[in-house]
C-alpha cells in the first residue's frame, strides 16, 4: 500500500481513492467493534462502560464524516497541502479514539473485550501517520556510513516488492533519499528471479500480491542457500497476529504494518542491514579460518605454497596476525625440509661411493659360532660380520619368520655375575620400549648352551666408521644428515629413560638410502657396570667417545650421549678425534683437562655455527652443553 | 437457522461481521479469498452469501460470476459488498449478478435488513 504520510506531491485521482480507502477501512474496523461492545455492555448493564464506547462511535463517524468531505468519491487531484490537513483534521478525533479506548482498557477485564478494543486501538493509529520530522529524542537513527554494505564501499542494494506502483515509487524515491540504491519487483516471480540475478542487501515485501504472495515468495528465498541470509522486512497492510507471527516463522527479519512509520522504517532497515553486515563478516571471517586450516592440510602434505594466504594475512585482526605467523612457519618448515633432503642426497651419496670402494670384510671364522650351524635351535648363521669388546656380531637367517636377523653372542665372562645379569636384563627391557626408524630394534635375549645372546634387527649397510675410513672427513650436509637424525633416535630413548653410553661411529649403521640406525641401546650398560675399562686384557667402552664424567665414573646422564655426539660430529667433519693420544691413560688426561682445536680451524668450510655447536657439545661440564637431544635436534634443523 | 457463507480477505472485517452475524443468530463460514469463496459456495448449500469485491487471487466481481454460471449457486442470493462507495458500484455489482449491495461501514441494522429481505424472497 502508499505511504501517504511520505508522499511529497499531488494526489492522482486513483491515489486519492486508495487514500480514502485506506481511512475508511479502520473506520468501519472501529465502528464495528464498538457497535459490538455497546450491545456487550447494554446486555450487561455497564452503563458508564456504554457510554464510553458510544463516545468512542461518535468520534469514529466524525473521522468518516472528515474523509467524506475532504475526499468525496471520485475527487480530481488532490494537493500536497489538503492531504496535510486531512491528517491534521483527523488528530483530534482520533486521540479522542485513542484516548477513550485506554480509558476502557483500563477497567474492563473480559478478555474477548480487551482483544476488541486493541483492535480499535490499533485501527485508530492506523488513521493517522506519525510525525515525520523532527524524529523524537531517543529514536535510533541510522549510524553514519550505515546505508551500505558489509565491506562498506558501496551503498546498500534494496528490493522493493509490491504490486502497486504507487507504493513502490514512494519507498524507492523515500530510500533513494536515505542514500540507499533502490531497485522495485512488481510481484513475487519477478523478485525472486531478479534476486536469483543480482545482489540485494535487504528486501522489502509486500504479502498480498497477485500470483506468488510475499509469504511464498519468503518461503521460496529462506529456502534457498543462496539467498537465505538476505534479510527481508514484510511492509503489510495485514496487522493481525496470525500474519505477523506466519511471516515471522517464515524468516521475515521484520514486520511493519502499513501505513508504516518512516522513522521507523529507517531504524529497522538500518538495523538488518546492520546484522546482516556482521553476519556476513562472521560468514567471511569462518571462511577464512577455512583456507587456514585447509593450509595447514596443504603443508602436512607438502603441496602449500607460500603466499596463498595473502589476502587472509592483509587482515588486521587475530586470524591476520595467525596467517601471517603461518606463512612465515610453513616457509620456514619447507626450507627446513628442502635442507634435509638435501643433506641426506649428500650422504647418500658419500655412502655410494663408500659401498663401491669398502669391502666389508669377509670374516669366515674366528667366531664361536659355525656358518650353516642352526644356533638356539631357531637361526642359521649366515655370516659373522663383526667382532669387539663385547663379543662377536653374525647375520643370521631366523627360520621361524624367515627373515634376516642380527646376532650379537656376549663373552661369557660378562655373564658371570648373576645381579650384572640381572641388571642388564632390565636395560634390555627398557631399550626393547624404543621404537625409532633410527634405532636397531632389540629382539630378544636368551641363552643357549652357554652362549648369552641378542637378536636384533639386521640392517644392511655400513657403519659412520666405514663412512669416514672410505670418505675421509664428510661435507657439512652430510654430517648434519648424520647428526640430526642420530638426536632424534637420541631424543626417543632419552624419553624412554634409556641412555646409550656408547655413541661412537662403529654403533652407527646407515643403509643405502641414508637411513641411520643406532645399534646396542642398553648394552654398554653391561660393560660400564663391570666397573673397569678393560675385562681380561680388552678394552670395553671407547674412551675417545666417553665424556669426562664417564671416564671419572661419576653418573652418566643423557647430557653424556650429547658429548659423545659431539665426538662423533667432531670426527665427521675433520676426519680426526678431538683428543687422541697414544694410551688410554694419557687420552683420558687430554679429555679431562684439554680445550679440543676448533673443527674450523682444521677444515675452514664448516658452517661457524655448526663449528661452535659441537665445541658446545665438548664442554668439560655436563651443564654447559646442550641440554636435550630434542633441543639439540632442533638447533641442527636451524642450521643452514 | 439461515446458513451464510461471509467471504472477506480482512481479518479484522471477516472477525468483526461474523460474530456480529452470529449473534444474531446466523450460522456463519468464512472464505478468505475469491477463490476459497467459490469451492465453499458451491459445495456448502449456503442460503445467502455476503461477497467482499476487493479479494486476491479472484476478486468478488468475478467470483460472483462464476458463482451465477453454475446451477448450484446460481440462485443463492449474493451481497456484495464494498468498501468503493463509487457511484458505479452498485451497478456493477448488480451486472456481475449480485442481488444486493452494501457499503462499508457496514451498518448493521441496514444490513440484517437486506439479508433478511433476500432470505424470505427464497423461502
Amino acid at each position: 500500500m502508499t505511504d501517504f504520510a511520505a508522499f511529497a506531491g499531488p494526489l492522482t485521482p486513483e491515489l486519492a481513492s486508495e487514500l480514502r480507502h485506506e481511512l475508511r477501512t479502520p473506520v468501519n474496523h472501529i465502528v464495528g467493534y464498538a457497535e459490538m461492545l455497546i450491545e456487550d455492555a447494554e446486555d450487561a448493564g455497564a452503563t458508564e462502560r456504554k457510554g464510553m464506547l458510544d463516545e468512542t462511535l461518535t468520534a469514529a463517524r466524525e473521522v468518516l464524516t472528515i474523509i467524506n468531505q475532504m475526499l468525496p468519491p471520485g475527487v480530481a487531484t488532490i494537493g500536497r497541502e489538503a492531504v496535510d490537513g486531512l491528517f491534521e483534521r483527523l488528530r483530534t478525533p482520533q486521540g479522542k479514539i485513542v484516548h477513550l479506548v485506554d480509558g476502557l482498557l483500563a477497567t474492563v477485564t473480559d478478555d474477548s473485550a480487551v482483544q476488541d478494543l486493541h483492535k480499535i486501538r490499533r485501527a485508530a493509529q492506523r488513521l493517522v501517520p506519525a510525525p515525520a520530522a523532527p524524529a523524537p529524542a531517543g529514536t535510533p537513527q541510522p549510524a553514519a556510513g550505515l546505508p551500505s554494505t558489509a565491506d562498506g564501499s558501496t551503498p546498500a542494494r534494496l528490493l522493493v516488492v509490491d504490486d502497486d506502483t504507487g507504493n513502490r515509487d514512494v519507498l524507492r524515491r523515500r530510500l533513494e533519499r536515505e542514500g540507499y540504491q533502490a531497485e522495485c519487483a512488481e510481484n513475487g516471480r519477478q523478485a525472486l528471479d531478479r534476486i536469483a540475478a543480482e545482489r540485494f542487501d535487504l528486501v522489502l515485501l509486500d504479502v498480498l500480491m497477485p500470483e506468488l504472495d510475499g509469504y511464498e515468495v519468503l518461503t521460496r528465498l529462506k529456502e534457498a542457500p543462496a539467498t537465505r541470509d538476505i534479510p527481508v522486512i514484510v511492509i503489510s497492510a495485514l496487522d493481525d497476529m496470525p500474519s505477523i507471527v506466519r511471516c515471522i516463522e517464515r524468516g521475515a527479519e521484520d514486520y511493519l504494518t502499513k501505513p508504516f512509520d518512516p522513522i521507523l522504517l529507517r531504524a529497522r532497515i538500518s538495523a538488518s542491514l546492520e546484522k546482516k553486515r556482521l553476519h556476513d563478516l562472521e560468514l567471511e571471517f569462518i571462511r577464512q579460518v577455512g583456507r587456514v586450516t585447509e593450509a595447514a592440510t596443504a603443508v602436512e602434505d607438502g603441496t602449500y605454497r607460500s603466499g596463498t594466504l595473502d589476502d587472509v594475512a592483509a587482515r588486521g585482526d587475530a586470524l591476520g596476525r595467525l596467517a601471517r605467523v603461518f606463512d612465515g612457519m610453513a616457509a620456514e618448515v619447507q626450507a627446513r625440509e628442502r635442507r634435509l633432503k638435501d643433506r641426506l642426497r649428500e650422504l647418500r651419496a658419500d655412502i655410494g661411493i663408500a659401498r663401491t670402494s669398502h669391502e666389508m670384510p669377509a670374516v669366515l671364522d674366528g667366531g664361536a659360532l659355525e656358518l650353516g650351524h642352526h644356533f638356539a635351535e631357531r637361526y642359521e648363521i649366515v655370516a659373522m660380520i663383526g667382532t669387539g669388546g663385547m663379543g662377536t656380531v653374525y647375520r643370521a637367517r631366523d627360520l621361524e619368520l624367515d627373515e634376516e636377523v642380527a646376532i650379537k653372542t656376549l663373552r661369557p665372562e660378562l655373564m658371570m655375575d648373576e645381579t650384572l645379569l640381572e641388571r642388564f636384563k632390565s636395560e634390555i627391557r627398557l631399550a626393547r620400549r624404543i621404537s625409532h626408524r633410527n634405532v636397531v630394534r632389540t629382539h630378544d635375549f636368551g641363552e643357549w648352551r652357554g652362549v648369552s645372546y641378542l637378536t636384533m634387527e639386521y640392517v644392511e649397510g655400513l657403519t659412520v666408521r666405514d663412512l669416514i675410513q672410505a670418505r675421509g672427513p664428510l661435507q657439512a650436509p652430510s654430517a648434519l644428515a648424520i647428526a640430526t637424525q642420530l638426536a632424534e633416535s637420541l631424543t626417543v630413548a632419552h624419553e624412554q629413560g634409556v641412555v646409550h653410553r656408547d655413541i661412537k661411529p662403529q654403533n652407527l649403521l646407515l643403509d643405502a638410502n641414508g637411513v641411520l640406525k643406532v645399534m646396542d641401546f642398553g648394552i654398554a650398560r653391561l660393560a660400564e657396570s663391570t666397573s673397569a675399562l678393560t675385562v681380561a686384557g680388552l678394552i670395553i667402552g671407547t674412551p675417545a667417545y666417553m665424556a669426562p664424567e664417564q671416564l671419572l665414573a661419576e653418573t652418566a646422564d643423557a647430557r653424556s650421549d650429547l658429548y659423545a655426539m659431539g665426538v662423533v660430529l667432531y670426527e665427521c667433519l675433520t676426519g680426526q678425534l678431538p683428543f687422541d693420544a697414544p694410551t688410554p691413560v694419557s687420552l683420558v688426561a687430554k679429555v679431562l683437562s684439554e680445550d679440543p682445536t676448533p673443527p674450523t680451524s682444521l677444515t675452514p668450510d664448516i658452517p661457524p655455527a655448526l663449528s661452535a655447536l659441537v665445541l658446545r657439545l665438548l664442554a668439560k661440564r655436563p651443564e654447559d652443553r646442550v641440554q636435550s637431544a630434542s633441543e639439540l635436534a632442533g638447533l641442527l634443523r636451524q642450521i643452514g | 437457522m439461515a446458513r451464510i457463507l461471509l467471504v472477506e480477505d480482512n481479518e479484522m472485517n471477516r472477525d468483526m461481521l461474523s460474530r456480529r452475524l452470529q449473534r444474531k443468530g446466523y450460522e456463519i463460514t468464512m472464505a478468505v479469498d475469491g477463490r476459497e469463496g467459490v469451492d465453499k459456495a458451491r459445495t456448502g448449500g449456503f442460503d445467502l452469501i455476503l461477497m467482499d469485491m476487493s479479494l486476491p487471487e479472484i476478486d468478488g466481481w468475478e467470483a460472483t460470476r462464476q458463482l451465477r454460471a453454475v446451477p448450484e449457486t446460481e440462485h443463492t442470493p449474493i451481497i456484495a459488498l464494498t468498501a468503493h462507495a463509487m457511484a458505479g458500484d452498485r451497478e456493477k455489482a448488480l451486472e456481475a449478478g449480485c442481488d444486493d449491495y452494501d457499503t462499508k461501514p457496514i451498518e448493521l441494522p441496514r444490513l440484517l435488513e437486506k439479508i433478511e429481505t433476500l432470505l424470505r424472497r427464497d423461502a
